[in-house]
């Protein structure tokens, strides 16, 4: 029975692709979204044998074959023999019990209809046939296109009539066939197909585009275990049951079986995305069958057999077994690696969004965890710390769960089509009145007494006077064909041809936003949003890999009172150039070491120059210090150049480093000794190898914020190193020596507020004998059971004290290139930034001063659920109680934060207010009865850090801004963790061109720095939303100039809906006369260069506060074309009811043409006029149009006048308008009026890429005032830090890879406590 | 990074995707900034005054240069007892029996120059009716192979199922009444009737070898009859009221007199009272008006001009001393809205 679930479960596959009317017992067709109930039948996968698998498919194949054949002998046979022949096809052997797809057609057959059987039966053999062909073709290939050949045009038709704006007009096209209509049909058929024509061509290249991703997926290679070797075969080539290897960071090509890794005990660790986030990795583990087969050899001997079910879109299950050497071995999820690549997921397929349900609201509380990974996905799985594994595929192309998956999501709209939307309605509204009018007039007018009418006793209905109700009704019908003007059908056309070209030939080839180290264009994933990006208001942003680099630099020092370390931050260079002076790239030292973790230059302490500084004793503790108290783990080789430091937070690696490059090599740790080679200790050159005793390591944690190692130099001295935050190792100094302290409290100073994390270190001489009897108290502590912790820090303190200080280290938590910058040129441009982080507090609090998110000024609301109370509760372990706490504890300070903020808003000059969270207590504040007060309160701050949340929690923060608050809110990440985030906000915006891929597939717009933000924003956001807002204002205008000219002329014509202007005019006056050059303007429009706009972010508020897009800006558009059509009908009918020159009198068509005219010329003309910049395009298009009509008509008399007549109103009101109520940038428009505008991406070019901009953004900082900073940033709660050492279970670490490797090598041990 | 990104992106890789240079996609193309400011909006309005006085004094003398009688004659072309209520007006105009000939005498006020353009004017008469414009066979019109395209034109596109040409409304209603004009007693004035209408209507519009059939055979006349020797081409009153009028009041070229009219000369027109504006309320007047540059007699285009000129002038001169007291906030940061408001945030 196995063979035919095997063609069972094939035909599924083909049997969902295409027909859903063909159905299977054996399989139930697999919709996408949802989990579906797992298919009672599962299949089987012959491993490493293509034939075998092949047979399957070939059986599958002949079997279509034969029945399509027989089929079309059946055709030729006699019907009288059809139910013979049928019965005897039945009966025949070939597979055995066949599906039966054909119960339709057969059933048709009996009816002996012959004709439609015929053709039922032919469509079925062709299905067949295609099916049958394809599966073998498509194999591992996928194709997330939306159409193919066949299917596009009714499915693109489909598609565009969708939209309500088409589907009225294809109304009004169908209307307008009828004898009703007062238009020929050609007047409404021919835009709509215009329009159609476009869109569908845009539909088109899209589609290619998406199918030429597929295709280079598709194409990407992999390792295929043929015969004895591997070969390099494309993806697609890729079958069921391939054994297939995949290197170190490479892609899973498919959903693979596990089977063997270069790793020793089985495992690889895969990269995936996933509640925890970040780039966490996981372990899979594979059968210890299945352990052996690595090489190729040995793998071409593997013959196994899965059984597993079928192909389904559940992520976390997996059942089936393996049947190998006649031993069935259950499987398990732990052994799948699931395929994760889906470039494709270009521009409509999204993964389904994580952070809305289906109502709107937003998923909160702690029982939501559990759903809410149903919907996260492990989109990016790649290998990792593995070299290669060997793995057998069990899902290919389509059939992979990631692609069942793929769903289509809407696509967002922007905020401002939205409105657009309302404004069509109003439109709608306007024409429902003006109809309404019009019938009841043409109601009231109809009279026989107009006998040259006609209006005999059987007049059809429409002007029948005995019937005026349904005059009425018809009458309405006619004028609504008659004033579809009024609803613009060029204008979607035309908005989304302008918003294609500004994101694929402005954004994706801006210049300024191209990322030359990694070789990362800008690009514009969705062409839906380029408006919206410049009216965002609320920024939330991650912060390792967007804001950071995650890099920690040893950057500066202080010992014994001097500084030490020339290096200039980002944030101290934009404060000395503030001040005036101009601080260049710093001269570099010959023979600079720069590795990674140092980036410090200063020949007085490099090479062993540090013993001719004035206090070498100093230096040589600080440099000890720095190389034995730590809990680094040295890996590799024992030389200095290729050691590898494994620490559980970059900041000791780097301190570690800085030592070794001071000439104190730390090279090896056994439990008890520390190994250091020390360089120039005793005399320039001399390299001695010394070992310390470490007597004690006294742990840090985030209560004591310290760390100490007590150790035994060898010639007996007993010292202790600590290092730790400046409070804490203050406090516990020994008294005297309070210079030293001041000076090095000021350096402290110093660094913090150039960014950068600090830490003192100090030492303490001990005497053998007090030693001694601490120790014991130690020992004592260290064996309680008991309060352990607790007892143990109190011992600590016993002996942390009377400390000497050395000095201070400061170190640079690497911000992205420009980051500072970038966020006073945001802030000032009046958009809030958020940052939401999974790391602690503390680093969430540096970071933020070091981008000039927060500073000393301003006022800190800090909840936390670090306070006393909650520690105690959680200690006591009730998990009720600690919630009950917590939310208490969060309502309480919400409440006082709130009353605090809205006093300081009363008051004129209260301090700027920042709100610090962490992710603990967002789950309690984003509580429905809480999250008004949350929303009250972090709207008054001016920056709000939430730390420690998960993305879900990014996610519910993000909606939080985006529904309470109705803000337009913009994500920024650039990890898996923050594609929740990035899909709930407005506009999500992904950091490309590093590693990750999940958050730029989840994105809008990707860039590769955060920098390049404000170029996105204030130039280009910015341009897009002016040239979109006068795009929509303008074709609102001008239709309804033209319509209200229609309805003047219509209270002239007895309301009988006769139409003004010729069929072709109107036609054409929306898809020809006035729409290409609107759709320059939409192109080319500027009212500053982009320069400027960088340089005055201000002019950005007027997008926030929607200024040009608002209830009374579209007042005044309305205003003048009432006015405008009102002088367009009267003085063209007024002026042409005298003869001409030579005695004729103008008919009705030379009226309209004269009127038609000058509406044309006149609209153009005010496009002139709202022109911020008229290119050589501008003037092409202009006159191009005026030209035609030029030449048909020489009433040049009215012709001149009814244009400035009619934009007399308009020119009066722009004028003033700029001249008493200027918006900002018709300001600085004029500031800058007489500066040539130079091209700097021409400097761009010629100079080479990567200074200018830094200079311009520099340039832009230095005109900032600002507060010197007291912070002082403690170092020493860097990601991961923790967690090395927290011996609690459930502590929220974002894990690093070596991180994650490493304890997964320690699993063992790491569940014990610490041992000294 | 290896895998699927890289070779993904395929040769693309190797190269740079650093985005080509060019003014069109970095937004860069030269352009020029009309900005309205207060010195461009004062100089286009004085420049607006300056041009529009002078054009619109030009065209009201050239207006005024014109001289125009006009007479209104529907009411008193009716004998008086028939002129009491609507129905016996209509009553004697649809009595085919009663006489309808009239004569009125106008004076000319000044000297009028040939050519003197005789048009009569409908007042309150739909020409521009939607079922009025459509009911007309432009095909028909234009070729004799399409006799019987007539389904436009109901309800006057057959009688007794043969096809009428020219067929429709506007056919039918063709205006009948006729003048004849007389100076000075008995000094008869001839009226060429040739060429008043449009040469495309008669070259394009209106066959050559289309002739009228089965017109005004009906039960009911609307209107004139025409002769069916000559071709539509050739049935210039025809084209003329087929052209329809854009409103509802409107004048129609009758003829033109070509000789001098001296003023004070008295012009007796006999006319032939025939067409019923009665019964819809309608006016009949019969004009005779010269022509200059500027067409006929049209105030409208000078009074325009002139006061558009006027209040340019007008605001060009509030401006500028508006302009001169007040410094224009352009130009001045200090009117940026963030340096006058700082906002609370």
């Amino acid at each position: 029975m196995r063979g035919w679930e095997k063609v069972g479960s094939s035909r599924s596959n083909l049997d969902r692709a295409g027909s859903t009317a063909t159905t299977n017992r054996i399989t139930s067709t697999v919709r996408l979204g949802r989990v579906e109930p797992q298919a009672p039948g599962h299949r089987t996968i012959f491993c490493n044998d293509r034939e075998a698998n092949f047979l399957v498919r070939f059986k599958v194949l002949s079997f279509h074959l034969y029945k399509s054949l027989a089929l079309l002998c059946l055709l030729y046979a006699d019907s009288e023999d059809s139910a013979k022949f049928q019965a005897g096809h039945n009966a025949s052997p070939p597979p055995p019990p066949p599906p039966p797809p054909l119960e339709e057609g057969e059933s048709c057959w009996k009816e002996s209809h012959v004709p439609r059987a015929w053709l039922r039966v032919l469509r079925d053999v062709v299905k067949r046939l295609i099916f049958s062909l394809t599966s073998g073709v498509r194999g591992n290939s996928i194709s997330t296109t939306k159409y193919n050949v066949l299917t596009f045009l009714p499915k693109g038709l489909f598609e565009q009539f969708r939209r309500v704006a088409n589907l009225y007009f294809l109304t009004i096209s169908i209307l307008s066939t009828t004898p009703i209509s007062p238009v020929s049909p050609i007047t409404n058929v021919a835009p709509l197909s215009l329009v159609l024509l476009v869109s569908l061509i845009k539909e088109a290249f899209e589609d290619w585009k998406r199918f030429q991703n597929d295709m280079a997926i598709n194409n990407a290679s992999i390792d295929v275990l043929q015969g004895h070797k591997w070969v390099e075969i494309p993806w697609r080539k890729l079958q069921v049951g391939d054994i297939v290897k995949v290197k170190q960071d490479g892609f899973f090509p498919a959903d693979l079986l596990f089977l063997a890794s270069t790793n020793p005990d089985g495992v690889c660790y895969i990269e995936t995305a996933n509640l925890d986030g970040e780039t966490n990795l996981k372990i899979r583990k594979a059968l210890e069958k299945t352990w052996d087969y690595l090489t190729p050899d040995k793998a071409s001997e593997f013959k196994g057999e899965i059984q597993c079910e079928q192909p389904n879109n559940s992520l976390y299950t997996f059942t089936g077994n393996l049947i190998i050497q006649k031993q069935t071995i259950p499987l398990t999820p732990n052994q799948v690696l699931l395929r994760d690549f889906v470039l494709s997921v270009m521009l409509e397929k999204r993964i389904p969004r994580a952070s809305e349900d289906c109502n709107g609201e937003m998923v909160l509380g702690p029982d939501d965890r559990e759903t809410s990974i149903g919907h996260i996905l492990e989109v990016g799985c790649s290998l990792r710390n593995t070299e290669y594994i060997v793995g057998a595929v069990i899902f290919t192309g389509q059939e992979t769960k990631v692609m069942m998956n793929s769903m289509n999501v809407p696509s967002k709209r922007s905020t401002l089509e939205r409105k657009l939307d309302k404004l069509i309605l109003t439109l709608f509204g306007a024409l429902f009145l003006m109809c309404l009018i019009g019938a009841i007039g043409s109601a009231i007018f109809i009279n026989r007494k107009y006998f040259y009418l006609g209006l005999t006793a059987d007049v059809e209905d429409q002007f029948n006077p005995d019937n005026r109700f349904l005059v009425f009704i018809l009458t309405f019908l006619t004028l609504i064909t008659l004033y579809s003007t009024i609803i613009p059908i060029s204008l979607y056309v035309s908005i989304e041809m302008i918003k294609f070209i500004q994101s694929t030939q402005f954004i994706n080839k801006d210049l300024h936003m191209y990322h030359v180290e990694t070789n990362t264009p800008a690009s514009a994933r969705t062409s839906n949003l380029n408006e919206e990006l410049g009216q965002v208001e609320y920024i939330f942003s991650d912060k390792t890999g967007t804001l950071t680099r995650n890099l920690m630099e040893f950057f500066k020092c202080s010992i014994g009172g001097e500084v030490y370390g020339t290096g200039i931050t980002e944030i101290e260079r934009g404060a000395a150039q503030r001040n005036g002076g101009n601080v260049g790239k710093a001269q570099k030292s010959p023979g600079l070491v720069h590795e990674k973790g140092f980036n410090f230059d200063d020949a007085r302490l490099m090479c062993g120059a540090w013993r001719n500084e004035p206090n070498p004793d100093t230096c040589k503790e600080f440099f000890r210090c720095l190389a034995i108290c730590h809990t680094v783990l040295p890996e590799g080789e024992e030389s200095p150049e290729k050691i590898a430091y494994q620490a559980a937070s970059p900041d000791e690696a780097a301190l570690v480093t800085a030592a070794k490059i001071f000439g104190f090599f730390f090279y090896r740790r056994t439990p008890t000794m520390i190994h250091v080679c020390e360089s120039h200790v005793e005399k320039m050159g001399k390299v001695e190898d010394m070992s310390y005793e470490i007597l004690n390591v006294l742990e840090f944690n985030s209560t004591r914020k310290r760390q100490s190692v007590v150790c035994r130099y060898p010639n007996g001295r007993i010292v202790l190193y600590c290092k730790g935050a400046d409070t804490v190792i203050y406090e516990r100094l020994a008294d005297g020596g309070n210079e030293l302290k001041n000076i090095t409290r000021e350096h402290l100073e110093q660094f913090g507020s150039a960014g950068l994390r600090t830490l003192c270190l100090a030492y303490r001489d001990l005497s053998s004998s007090s030693y001694e009897s601490w120790n014991e108290k130690f020992i004592q502590a260290k064996s309680s059971l008991r309060d352990r912790e607790k007892k143990l820090d109190e011992v600590a303190e016993l002996i942390e004290k009377d400390l000497t200080l050395i000095g201070c280290t400061a170190i640079e938590d690497k911000l992205q290139e420009g980051v500072p910058s970038c966020i006073e040129t945001l802030s000032r441009a009046g958009i809030k930034i958020w940052v939401l982080t999974g790391d602690k507090m503390e680093t969430a609090i540096n970071i933020a001063y070091a981008c000039s998110l927060i500073n000393n000024d301003m006022k800190q609301f800090i909840i936390s659920s670090e306070s006393n109370e909650i520690r105690e509760a959680e200690n006591r372990g009730d998990q009720v109680e600690v919630a009950r706490i917590i939310k208490d504890s969060v309502r309480k300070e919400l409440k006082k934060y709130l009353e605090e903020a809205q006093q300081y808003l009363r008051t004129v000059s209260g301090p700027k207010l920042a709100l610090l969270i962490d992710g603990k207590c967002l789950m309690y504040a984003l509580d429905p009865t809480l999250r008004g007060m949350l929303l009250n309160l972090s709207l008054n701050c001016t920056s709000v850090v939430c730390c420690r949340v998960s993305p879900l929690q990014k996610a519910q923060v993000t909606s939080l801004v985006k529904k309470g608050a109705r803000k337009i809110t913009l994500s920024i990440g650039d990890g898996a963790n923050d594609v929740s985030m990035i899909q709930a906000a407005h506009v999500g915006v992904g950091i490309s061109g590093l590693e990750g891929m999940q958050a730029v597939m989840a994105s809008d717009f990707a860039i590769a720095q955060f920098r390049f933000l404000s170029d996105l924003l204030l130039v280009h956001g910015r341009w897009s939303y002016h040239r979109i807002c006068k795009v929509i204002t303008y074709f609102f205008y001008k239709n309804l100039t033209f319509t209200l000219t229609q309805f003047w002329f219509n209270f002239q014509t007895g309301f009988s809906g006769q139409r003004f202007y010729d069929d072709w005019f109107q036609s054409l006056y929306n898809v020809i006369f006035t729409a290409l050059p609107v759709v320059i303007l939409g192109l080319f429009d500027k009212d500053v260069s982009a320069k400027l706009s960088k340089k005055y972010p201000e002019l950005y508020k007027e997008g926030i506060r929607n200024a040009f897009f608002k209830k009374r800006v579209v007042g005044i558009w309305a205003f003048f074309s009432f006015h405008q059509s009102l002088v367009f009908y009267f003085f063209v009918s007024t002026s042409s009811s005298s003869s001409q020159k030579s005695g004729k009198m103008f008919g009705h068509w030379d009226v309209s043409t004269m009127a038609f005219t000058c509406a044309v010329v006149t609209v153009n003309l005010r496009l002139l006029l709202m022109c911020n910049s008229i290119t050589k395009w501008h003037y092409n298009n202009e006159f191009f149009t005026i030209y035609v009509l030029m030449s048909t008509i020489c009433f040049y008399l009215t012709f001149l006048l009814v244009p400035i007549a009619a934009l007399f109103g308009d020119f009066i009101f722009q004028g003033v308008q700029r001249w008493f109520f200027p918006y900002d940038y018709q300001i600085v428009q004029e500031i800058h009026r007489h500066e040539p505008e130079h091209s700097s991406s021409m400097q761009l070019l010629e100079m080479g890429p990567p200074l200018s901009p830094d200079e311009a953004r520099s340039y832009a900082i230095a005109q900032l005032p600002r507060e010197k900073s007291r912070h002082t940033g403690f170092a020493f709660d860097s990601p991961g830090y923790e967690s090395f050492f927290a011996s609690q279970a459930g502590v929220y670490v974002p894990q690093k890879a070596w991180d994650v490797a490493r304890r997964a090598s320690m699993r063992s041990r790491s569940k014990l406590p610490p041992k000294s | 990074m290896a895998g699927p990104s890289s070779a993904a992106a395929g040769s693309a890789d190797r190269n740079s995707n650093r985005p080509k240079y060019s003014q069109f996609s970095q937004q860069e193309l030269s352009a020029c900034q009309p900005i309205v400011t207060p010195k461009l909006v004062i100089t286009v309005f004085t420049v607006i005054g300056i041009i529009f006085i002078p054009l619109g004094i030009a065209s009201l003398s050239a207006s005024n240069d014109v001289v125009e009688i006009s007479d209104r004659y529907e009411t008193e072309c009716i004998p008086a007892e028939n002129r009491t209520t609507k129905d016996a007006k209509i009553q004697f105009i649809q009595n085919s029996q009663s006489d309808k000939t009239c004569t009125r005498s106008l004076t000319v006020p000044k000297h009028m120059k040939p050519p003197i353009y005789v048009y009569y004017q409908l007042d309150n008469y739909y020409q521009n009716h939607r079922r009025y414009v459509k009911s007309i066979s432009d095909q028909q019109l234009r070729s004799p192979g399409s006799e019987n395209d007539t389904s436009s034109c109901k309800p006057e596109n057959e009688e007794n199922g043969a096809s009428i040409v020219p067929c429709g409304l506007i056919a039918w209603s063709l205006f009948n009444d006729t003048y004849s004009f007389t100076r000075n007693n008995n000094v008869s004035l001839t009226v060429n009737k040739t060429d008043i209408s449009w040469k495309s209507d008669r070259e394009h519009k209106f066959g050559k070898d289309v002739y009228p059939k089965n017109f005004q055979n009906g039960s009911l006349i609307g209107g004139a009859t025409l002769k069916s020797s000559i071709p539509l081409s050739g049935q210039e009153d025809l084209m003329v009221w087929m052209r329809t009028a854009a409103m509802p009041t409107f004048r129609k070229l009758y003829g033109r007199i070509e000789v001098d009219l001296q003023a004070n000369d008295v012009i007796e027109v006999s006319l032939n009272n025939t067409y019923n504006v009665y019964s819809f309320n309608g006016k009949k007047s019969i004009v005779l008006s010269t022509a200059n540059w500027i067409g006929g007699k049209n105030d409208f285009l000078g009074v325009a001009y002139i006061t558009v000129g006027a209040i340019c002038f007008f605001l060009a001169a509030c401006f500028t001393y508006i302009y001169l007291k007040k410094p224009s906030r352009l130009q001045d940061p200090s009117y940026l809205t963030w340096n006058t408001n700082p906002g609370p945030l």
